[in-house]
């Protein structure tokens, strides 16, 4: 499961390497008042402000490295005064990580949510059949419950194959959460 | 804080252990005496007090050399007892003995010394032993960040899917696909990468008809979210469910809960909690981090026997990953430490503080290095604040403490109430109807509220921010003039925008209020430190506005007039915002130090210890006075989990002999030590349902020889049965070393390595407050009650919680316990 995730995750990251060309993993954001409020001071638009982002380094991350090369025309001479008004912060990110959890979340949530179908769907059907072997493993359940433990509940699955043992622990777990629930949702002494 | 003076005796030194060993072998050597005596002695029966002693001062120095045989002959088969299976387990929904799992420990720890000479192979197995406890709380940390990691992205991505998306990279949220585009909105933080639903179905952005789907999609998607999560958690792991904070302090004091930190439980808690904080409701992910950090530690300790199979030990791992826990949570890794410190942990000593200290700080820094919110800090609502305060504002911050504390109060006692009814009523049997039922109700009051309809951390990071100019929303909308240079933020009047931010903030305060009430406690995943931080922020934002309003009209007034005469901007509404939080969720958590910690540290300076202080201090004061508990140890109580508080006083005046099993007119089941056979003791085991039994020289006599566990006797009896020949019903059951020459009949079955040889005694006089202590400070399961050095009863942690309850005239049979 693991490498049809992580290959499919390569798949993507391919696919989208080439698409998201416009997307960096830094960025210096500053914010400013309009030019107006230097150069009218008649016009009261204080609270239009601007963004100017730029792909700069950390340490250019500043009026000087960022404003004044985009507006230093149209604000010459008020550098001084416009300067002081801008906040400038350097951000940054990355978007692999980014793109990777948030794959790995979808498909985790999918296959729990498939897994949950099937047990809700398809497990009473397949049950049905097997019966008889189910209710043996509950027996045995009931004996290592009453207090043999681990090694015991080993040997038994020893003598199964593969496909058997993967039931039996799955029966098991099953058994848990339906004790879980009981406490929780029919009994509520836990968790109130 | 070293509550085990006893365990001060593991150090690594081998020496040390011997001497250690040696003191406790003068302990041990008495009962053995009694029992060797007792086979040539059958009319000691009445025997008096004065002689008694006589006779045991002499048979010990006789049996000296012989008791430290058997002692060593004992323990090391206790060491060697791991080829009964499960011998050192619990069950489910039962205590720990803290002095029994310690001493396992510690004999383990003695035998791998011991090895060590012998050869290579045992000198590194002992140095893996020594660094095993800093090797796992290293992995806890590591995996706990980058967990944290996870659920910081994935849910800060799904909360924007309410919205809309990005559809070149449709796994970044609305910020990351405006990363770099200069025509972003400031209003709406839009830009034309990012598409609302409105427009991903041909609408505009404006108008009434965009609204309306923009409405209808964030309901639908609320929904979605909080159906998922749900019921994923009553399909796979209804443990998952809750906050997890009183559990966790309930096990770490000692109580085994089956699966409450197992790998399905971390997988639906981590998958729940992004779900369900992405629906929108009124919940946060910082309380379930801590269950999901010691999830982690439950986990990874397996990979260590030292750990895995101890479950004291286990103990000090797990309060190591709850302060892993915290410091993701709030980036705050001393603050973790803390909390661990004063809020969860029952047993603590120096070495878990370290401990503790560096797993918060490896989670800190994976957190740190994933950066999930692009802002260099593991907490969206970071902020950094170098602003000074006057002293007349220590008035408006103890003020604010007591309105946190007010708060507090009346969302304990509501939610309370809610969950009690929640526990007796049919409400309880439609857990997924009403976790759907509270998020329609959220999201369709949420949406029209701008305050609301933002993710919770957004918004105390809103309210925490001073007003910049990069801050454009109504709440810094000052009368303030920009064309003045060198002063950018200064004292203004509010503008219209102020006012009606102020409106929306009460709204949102009163909506926050009740629907967290209704939320906490609910069948999803979900904690409690963000909503209680952003309703203290919103209360906080408030009377800082006021202030400075105040501040403003007043400026001349000689209160003011030393600080704000210059027109500098003395009152900053953004710390008080940040004292209100600390001040709610300090009424709701009960937390001091930790809390304050965690302030500081998410904001950066230490200038603002002291209001902190102040408000967190005034607001306990208040909670403590309005209501007893915090809502963490109300929450144990509701549920009856049998967590012995430190914190409160035992102030009444009742004996050993009141609160002891049995009472008058029962009779106390005991096992004699070498004359019942198997079938005897099965019967017993059939007919009573104690989880220990004491062992006695004789029926007759009484003396007490020691105390064995139910779930022992029961392996022990099974695995003899499976793997000795001979043992049949007829075989009598052993507690005594010496071998019996039988020819007549099976072998006997010898038990005497399952049986615990040092019980704690007391006598049928002492005060229920030396026992209460006993019982909280060397954590005992049970202690035997004797009388003229007769056993008389036992008192089980059970029984002293049945007996605190019945003293404060609460149910007794609350009390879940097996």
């Amino acid at each position: 499961m693991v490498s049809t995730i992580s290959s499919f995750c390569g798949v993507l990251l391919l696919v989208c390497a080439v698409k998201a060309q416009s997307y960096e993993n830094s960025r210096c954001k500053c914010v400013c008042p309009s030019i107006s409020s230097v150069t009218n001071s008649t016009d009261i638009s204080h609270n239009t402000r601007h963004f100017h982002i730029a792909n700069v380094p950390p340490n250019k991350c500043n009026c000087d490295g960022v404003i004044l090369p985009k507006l230093g025309d149209k604000i010459k001479g008020r550098e001084n005064e416009f300067c002081p008004r801008c906040e400038c912060k350097y951000e940054n990110r990355n978007l692999t990580i980014i793109k990777v959890v948030v794959i790995i979340v979808i498909w985790v949530i999918s296959i729990l949510v498939i897994y949950m179908a099937f047990l809700i769907i398809l497990d009473p059907l397949l049950n049905k059949r097997a019966k008889g072997n189910y209710q043996e493993h509950t027996n045995e359940e009931d004996e290592t419950a009453a207090g043999v433990g681990g090694p015991m509940s080993h040997n038994m699955s020893v003598r199964g194959n593969v496909l058997n043992r993967v039931g039996h622990q799955q029966d098991k777990w099953k058994r848990q959460v339906k004790e879980q629930r009981r406490n929780i949702y029919d009994r509520h002494t836990m968790l109130n | 804080m070293e509550k085990f003076p006893l365990k001060k005796g593991t150090s690594s030194i081998p020496l040390h252990t011997a001497t250690t060993y040696q003191t406790m072998n003068k302990k041990y050597t008495n009962g053995s005496g009694l029992s060797s005596v007792t086979s040539d002695d059958s009319d000691m029966i009445d025997i008096n007090t004065s002689g008694g002693g006589d006779r045991n001062s002499t048979t010990r120095s006789q049996d000296d050399d012989d008791g430290n045989l058997q002692y060593s002959v004992g323990f090391s088969g206790m060491h060697e007892s791991a080829d009964i299976p499960g011998i050192g387990q619990y069950d489910d929904f039962h205590t720990i003995d803290w002095q029994r799992d310690i001493a396992r420990d510690r004999m383990r720890h003695r035998y791998i010394v011991k090895k060590k000479q012998d050869s290579i192979w045992s000198l590194i197995e002992g140095a893996h032993d020594a660094w095993s406890g800093w090797l796992c709380v290293l992995l806890v940390g590591l995996l706990t960040g980058a967990v944290a990691g996870v659920i910081d992205i994935g849910a800060s991505w799904m909360t924007d899917l309410k919205f809309g998306i990005c559809p070149e990279a449709f796994w970044l949220n609305q910020e990351h696909c405006c990363w770099s585009l200069n025509e972003t909105n400031l209003d709406t933080g839009n830009c034309s990468q990012w598409l609302t639903w409105s427009e991903v179905l041909g609408h505009s952005t404006k108008g009434a008809g965009a609204y309306i789907i923009s409405y209808l999609f964030y309901i639908v998607w609320a929904l979605l979210f909080a159906a998922l999560s749900a019921s994923l958690v009553r399909m796979f792991a209804p443990y998952a469910c809750g906050s997890g904070i009183p559990e966790i302090k309930t096990i770490l004091s000692g109580f085994i809960i089956r699966g409450y930190l197992g790998k399905w439980t971390l997988i639906i808690k981590c998958v729940g909690l992004i779900l369900s904080v992405s629906a929108g409701l009124s919940l946060g992910k910082e309380g379930p981090m801590v269950h999901i950090a010691c999830a982690i530690g439950n986990i990874l300790s397996y990979l260590f026997p030292k750990y895995g199979r101890n479950e004291a030990k286990k103990r000090e791992i797990l309060s190591a990953a709850a302060a892993a826990g915290v410091s993701v949570a709030f980036g705050a890794p001393i603050g973790g430490v803390l909390f661990s410190l004063e809020e969860v942990s029952y047993y603590f000593p120096l070495k878990t503080l370290w401990r503790s200290f560096f797993c918060a700080l490896i989670a800190a820094f994976i957190l740190r290095s994933i950066n999930p919110f692009g802002n260099e800090h593991s907490v969206l609502f970071f902020v950094e604040y170098n602003k000074p305060w006057i002293f007349i504002e220590l008035i408006p911050f103890i003020a604010l403490g007591i309105i946190g504390g007010l708060i507090a109060t009346v969302f304990i006692k509501a939610n309370l109430y809610w969950c009690r009814y929640r526990k007796h009523s049919k409400l309880g049997q439609y857990p997924v109807t009403e976790v759907l039922m509270v998020t329609v109700i959220t999201a369709v009051f949420a949406y029209p509220n701008p305050y609301t309809r933002m993710n919770t951390s957004q918004l105390i990071y809103l309210l925490f921010s001073q007003c910049g100019i990069s801050n454009t929303d109504d709440l810094c909308d000052y009368n303030r003039n920009f064309t003045d240079v060198n002063s950018a933020i200064e004292i203004a009047a509010a503008g219209p925008g102020v006012y009606r931010a102020v409106w929306l903030l009460i709204l949102a305060l009163v909506f926050k209020l009740i629907m967290t009430i209704f939320t906490f406690g609910m069948k999803v995943p979900c904690g409690l430190f963000i909503p209680s931080l952003c309703l203290g922020a919103i209360v906080g934002r408030l009377v800082g506005i006021f202030v400075e309003q105040l501040a403003y009209t007043y400026q001349k007034n000689w209160i003011f007039s030393g600080e704000c005469s210059t027109g500098d901007d003395c009152i900053t509404p953004g710390l008080y915002a940040m004292v209100g939080a600390a001040a709610v969720l300090g009424g709701v958590t009960r937390m001091t130090v930790s809390l304050v910690v965690i302030m500081f540290e998410l904001t950066g300076g230490v200038r603002y210890i002291v209001p902190l202080m102040a408000a967190a201090m005034a607001s306990k004061w208040v909670g403590d006075a309005l209501g007893r508990q915090g809502i963490y140890d109300a929450h144990i109580a509701l549920n009856g989990y049998p967590f012995l508080d430190s914190k409160d006083e035992f102030a009444h005046t009742s004996l050993a002999a009141d609160v002891m099993q049995p009472k008058r007119n029962e009779t106390l089941s005991v096992i004699t030590q070498d004359s019942m056979t198997v079938d005897d003791i099965e019967q017993m085991l059939k007919e009573t349902e104690h989880n220990g039994y004491p062992v006695v020289v004789s029926r007759e006599s009484q003396y007490l020889v020691g105390f064995v566990l139910r779930r022992d006797l029961n392996l022990a009896i099974a695995n003899a049965k499976r793997m000795v020949d001979g043992i049949c019903g007829q075989s009598l059951v052993l507690f005594t070393s010496g071998t019996t020459i039988q020819a007549l009949g099976p072998p006997p079955l010898k038990l005497k390595k399952i049986l615990d040889m040092a019980p704690i005694t007391i006598t049928d006089q002492t005060p229920m407050e030396t026992i209460v202590d006993m019982f909280r400070k060397l954590g005992l399961r049970q202690t035997l009650v004797t009388h003229n050095g007769r056993l008389l009863g036992v008192i089980t942690k059970k029984d002293v919680l049945r007996h605190v309850k019945q003293l404060d005239n609460e149910d007794p049979n609350s009390v879940l316990f097996n």
